[in-house]
């Protein structure tokens, strides 16, 4: 740590005092960067009063820091040269809050993803760069004025997209919290994926049974206005404001009738598909006998109890292989893409549970049968699962290991006997070996639903997975990155009942943070137009993608009116795409002025300001 | 020097949520709940908050660091102006009466003066007594007085009086005069409408199988001690073998060593080995390029968002994944650790193969069982974690009313997981304390006439809807 020898008297109004802390990140940072070459270097700078390094900045001692220096040292503007904004922007800004000092005098570097982590093999530039970077910062800050967050009204009420059991779940939690939700449908009946199922692992209980629970729970809530064969058509507006327009198309009604909610919050709950294998893979639509376990559970279901065998196309069933990761774990180059040239990478995380489940009830039912389980690893993760697996080998079922690069072979028979499956096993000695079997169950996995429709309405993030995509896994995993919008199951990625709810019950936790105040604060960071400046051309409405976030007003003028442009802040995103267009520099985003950006190009190409550190 | 005695009339504090346990759960719990309004009493057992997480390198599958995830969320617990902390605080009873919650805790003594201390850590640096510290289990050393890791919260220290030689240096070293040999625990009286359960995991013991060498020898290691040997500010500050400070060569991971194995009364799957092995393994070749890093195991279950993708990188980038079950590890006279395997795959040829350096992937028992007795009467699964009646559609309910659980208390789980149901678990307790205040607020005929209003079109439409809907699936 370092410090400077200035006085410790209050500043004058108008003398920006600048506060540099320069974050070890443990040894993420220091490790390569040599950070208390940075906060000297960036100590000798004329506006800045205080610099320091520290090995956790955003821990408490390292952001009491920041508060003592702004309290006890008059600091004015802060530069934090750490890891990414993403992370800790906010941590800081908060301090600074606590200290009392404006929280947007604050300028966030990143010496970590942006340094330490991508130039690890060049120590002195590593630090080079960082303390440009810190200066930029300095600079920046310096140009900083105190800014006011954005204030908008919180409507307490929350659209739930989606009435399987994630959407019933979180419509249920957020009445039951007190708000008004709204739970659109697309389908005719509420229930989604679970309404396929007989019962459920690990508790066996019934499918229909739990539904029904959740759906009386669901009535008893004078809150909750349900629309079934419902979809949104429209959706307007922003965060604690939404506009949703919905679509219903009733069987019978004269015509599709359209209705206006306005929301707070929305809830993402649009669900899965199940993979479809194309035709031929591993026998499916070539032969009736290769199904997949959907299809299987329903032939279960609709098996009277009486019956003591199981019968298929009128004939007796004994022997079912059953073909784990048929449509997840794909692998490029052995997989076949889907029409579109994806494959699945990922895991469905829920089907080895799924077929051992479906697995032992077929075999209590049918204990003669013979069952061949083709599987790749074994995932019964979850609490009670591992059970599910330990059964169906005590009573009997045979295990047969292949590996990606030898998928099984199908082979459909040509003389009415069974049809056959060909694997290396590779839990023997990698011998090739064949099974007759009179069924094939394909336990397929989890697709992202098509939601392109409110993808594209909303401009959703989606993953390399094609799923919905989490701002972040562990600091923000029920959000998506457009603020208001959030993640309730399945649309998410793989997960299994109880996953799903405990995900929604999270997301209506959220919605009820977001809305528990009757006013939501939005960041400053938008478009500000300089009217003395503006000619009214227009161009930047053109460029602007947010709808209505720019206009144009007339303004009295002399003794007529001119027309300048004008934001609303609550639909601004604060993307540029205006300034960048405006000759006039009648333009500018709040916090990323162009001057700011002018003097933070200097800073970064000024001669080098280290000489003869860090290497 | 001051002291407080047992003779002090004992304080009741009040909040709407008693959250035992300031893991990631039960932090994320008091965060969500505190954000909606709601008051919370916090109570951790150790000196601070942060759990098992803010003790790790970085987490998968996105290889964080560990303390940048923790620490905001410890200072937003710190900072939140309705939560209130309780470090260094054990529960001894939570009963339930008339509906409300009252616990019985006790605030154990640091032997400072909480009020008075400044952190300055001066008591630290004049301690002359070094232990093993318990932080970087065992691998590294802290004084007999100590703030118990950097960016611990809060930032005190405490005295570990057992092992304290009572020579007075840390006394004298305080400028804030607040070191008190004579402090005494004192009792608290907490009352809350409900209660959040978040008392995380233990591993299970390296000790536990006796063909691993039962935790006799050096270079066999729990996974949590190689967390910190990899962390940045680890105890040796990179990966050395304990036994004679070298870089090892040749490094190995054996995969449910503490789980799937009725012998340890675990037959669960824990959840998180598979992947925090990988993930070691990943960072181990990182700052280990040229070892040799092989992982033993029966089944990967990278299940998660992205996991299977982090697996097959880490195929890719030359770990080496052996389908084998190790029977067991001796030593010899260098310490290096030399596995007796079982292969699985290839023809299943017992085999023997030396390592330098071995981590058994232990399993997650709860760190609190209910099956104990104490604390509180809620009931435990037939794993010895809490049991969750409605594991599906609520997966976050006791089995007693107004209790709810998250994280790790209701069985293995990883962060992700945990953080997403400790906000299930804030949104059932918010839902809670709502219902009962609005039983509270209606008279009872006003509360029953709700359901009586008779089947309106939506009851129609829904209950209807649903049945068609479970009937097609039949």
């Amino acid at each position: 740590m370092r410090e400077d020898n200035h006085d410790t008297t209050a500043p004058r109004a108008e003398e920006v005092r600048v506060g540099v802390y320069v974050c070890h990140c443990g040894g993420n940072i220091s490790d390569v960067v040599d950070t208390a070459a940075v906060a000297e270097a960036a100590s000798r700078h004329p506006q800045v009063a205080v610099s320091r390094d520290y090995l956790f900045m955003c821990s408490d001692p390292g952001q009491k820091l920041i508060i003592d220096d702004i309290l006890a040292n008059g600091i004015n503007r802060v530069v934090v040269a750490a890891c990414s904004p993403t992370l800790h922007e906010l941590t800081f800004r908060k301090a600074l809050e606590r200290a009392g000092l404006n929280p947007y005098l604050y300028e966030h570097v990143n010496i970590r993803e942006q340094c330490s982590w991508v130039h690890k093999a060049d120590h002195g530039a590593a630090t080079e760069k960082a303390l440009r970077l810190t200066l930029a910062g300095v600079e920046k800050v310096t140009r900083q004025d105190p800014l006011e967050a954005i204030q908008v009204k919180a409507e307490r009420h929350v659209v739930v997209i989606g009435g399987g059991v994630a959407g019933m779940r979180a419509a249920l939690s957020l009445a039951q919290r007190g708000l008004a939700v709204t739970l659109i449908e697309k389908s005719g009946s509420l229930g989604g994926r679970v309404a396929e199922l007989d019962t459920v692992f690990p508790t066996e209980e019934s499918a229909r049974e739990l539904l029904r629970e959740l759906s009386e729970a669901l009535l008893q809530e004078e809150r909750v206005s349900v629309h079934l064969h419902s979809q949104v058509e429209q959706v307007e507006g922003y965060v604690g404001n939404f506009t949703v327009r919905l679509r219903t198309e009733a069987p019978g009604a004269p015509a599709p009738a359209t209705q206006e909610v306005t929301a707070g919050a929305l809830v993402m709950a649009t669900g899965y598909d199940h993979y479809e294998p194309y035709a031929g893979e591993l026998g499916y639509g070539q032969v009736p006998e290769v199904m997949t376990l959907p299809e299987f559970q329903r032939l279960l279901s609709d098996t009277p109890e009486s019956r003591s065998t199981l019968l298929f196309g009128g004939r007796e069933v004994r022997s079912i292989a059953f073909v784990h990761c048929v449509g997840s774990r794909q692998v490029e180059g052995v997989h076949q893409p889907d029409s579109d040239g994806h494959i699945n990478e990922g895991c469905s995380r829920v089907c080895c549970t799924a077929a051992l489940h479906t697995i032992n009830r077929t075999l209590d039912r049918f204990p003669g049968l013979n069952v061949y389980d083709l599987y790749r690893d074994i995932r019964t993760y979850g609490r009670g699962h591992e059970e599910y697996y330990e059964a169906a080998s005590k009573k009997g079922v045979l295990f047969l290991r292949y590996r990606e690069d030898g998928l099984p072979q199908f082979q459909a028979s040509k003389g009415g006997g069974p049809h056959t499956l060909t694997v290396t096993d590779w839990l023997t000695w990698g011998e090739e070996v064949t099974l007759p079997v009179d069924l094939v169950v394909l336990a397929t996995g989890m697709v992202p639903r098509d939601i392109s429709g409110l993808v594209g309405l909303l401009k959703l993030p989606t993953g390399t997975d094609r799923f919905l995509q989490e701002v972040h896994p562990k600091l923000r995993p029920v959000e998506l990155a457009n603020n208001g919008i959030l993640l309730a199951g399945t649309c998410q990625g793989p997960m299994d009942i109880g996953e799903s709810c405990a995900a929604a019950q999270a997301a209506a936790s959220k919605a009820s943070i977001l809305l528990a105040k009757p006013t939501i604060e939005l960041d400053p960071f938008v478009a500000r137009v300089n009217e003395a400046r503006c000619d009214g051309c227009g161009r930047c409405l053109a460029e602007c993608s947010y709808g209505g976030a720019l206009t144009m007003v007339e303004r009295a003028a002399g003794s007529g009116t001119r027309r300048v442009a004008e934001v609303n802040p609550a639909l601004c995103s604060g993307c540029g795409a205006c300034v960048a267009v405006c000759e006039p520099r009648a333009l500018d985003v709040a916090g990323w002025t162009l001057d700011q950006f002018d003097a933070m190009v200097d800073a970064i190409t000024a001669e080098p300001a280290l000489a003869g550190v860090g290497g | 020097m001051r002291s407080e005695t047992m003779s002090q009339p004992a304080e009741t504090l009040r909040a709407d949520v008693l959250v035992v346990g300031a893991g990631i759960a039960g932090l994320q719990a008091s965060l969500d709940l505190a954000d909606q309004g709601k008051t919370v009493l916090l109570v951790e057992r150790q000196p601070s908050i942060g759990g098992r997480m803010i003790n790790l390198s970085k987490v998968f599958p996105t290889l964080d660091c560990a303390s940048c995830i923790t620490t905001p969320r410890m200072a937003s617990v710190a900072h939140h102006p309705n939560i209130r902390l309780l470090t260094y605080t054990e529960v001894s009873s939570i009963d339930k009466v008339e509906g409300v919650f009252h616990a019985r805790v006790t605030r154990k003594p640091r032997y400072i003066d909480e009020q008075q201390c400044i952190g300055c850590r001066r008591c630290e640096e004049a301690c002359t007594t070094y232990l093993p510290d318990e932080y970087d289990h065992g691998l590294g050393a802290r004084k007999a007085i100590s703030i118990p890791f950097t960016n611990a919260i809060p930032q005190l220290p405490v005295l570990d009086m057992e092992n304290c030689l009572l020579c007075g240096s840390c006394a004298k070293a305080c400028p804030a005069d607040c070191i008190d040999f004579l402090q005494q625990p004192r009792p608290v009286e907490l009352e809350a409408d409900a209660v959040i359960l978040t008392t995380g995991f233990d591993l299970t013991e390296l000790g536990a199988k006796k063909q691993y060498g039962g935790a006799s020898y050096p270079n066999v290691l729990s996974p949590l001690q190689m967390e910190r040997l990899l962390a940045p500010h680890g105890p040796y500050g990179s990966v050395l073998r304990p036994s004679d400070g070298k870089k090892p060569d040749s490094i190995a991971f054996v995969q449910c060593a503490g789980s799937r194995d009725q012998s340890l009364g675990v037959p669960y799957c824990s959840r998180v080995c598979c992947m925090y092995a990988i993930k070691q393994a990943m960072l181990l070749s990182g700052s280990l390029p040229i070892a040799d890093i092989t992982i033993y195991y029966m089944d990967i279950r990278a299940f998660g968002k992205g996991y299977e993708q982090f697996y097959q990188n880490a195929r890719a980038m030359g770990i080496e994944f052996v389908k084998a079950k190790v029977g067991r590890i001796r030593e010899d006279e260098e310490h290096n650790a030399i596995l007796r395997i079982e292969r699985q795959e290839d023809g299943g040829r017992p085999e023997e193969v030396t390592h330098d350096l071995v981590v058994l992937s232990l399993g997650m028992v709860p760190a609190w069982k209910p099956t104990e007795g104490g604390m509180i009467p809620v009931e435990a699964g037939t794993d010895g974690f809490i049991r969750c009646p409605k594991a599906k559609v609520s997966p976050t309910l006791t089995s007693l009313e107004g209790v709810f659980a998250a994280g790790t208390a209701i069985g293995p789980k990883d962060i992700v997981d945990s953080i997403v149901d400790a906000g299930a678990a804030a949104m059932e307790a918010a839902s809670y304390l709502e219902q009962r205040s609005s039983v509270r607020r209606h008279t009872p005929d006003v509360a029953r006439a709700l359901p009586q209003s008779g089947p309106g079109p939506l009851e129609a439409a829904v209950t209807g809807a649903v049945l068609a809907g479970a009937g097609e699936g039949n």
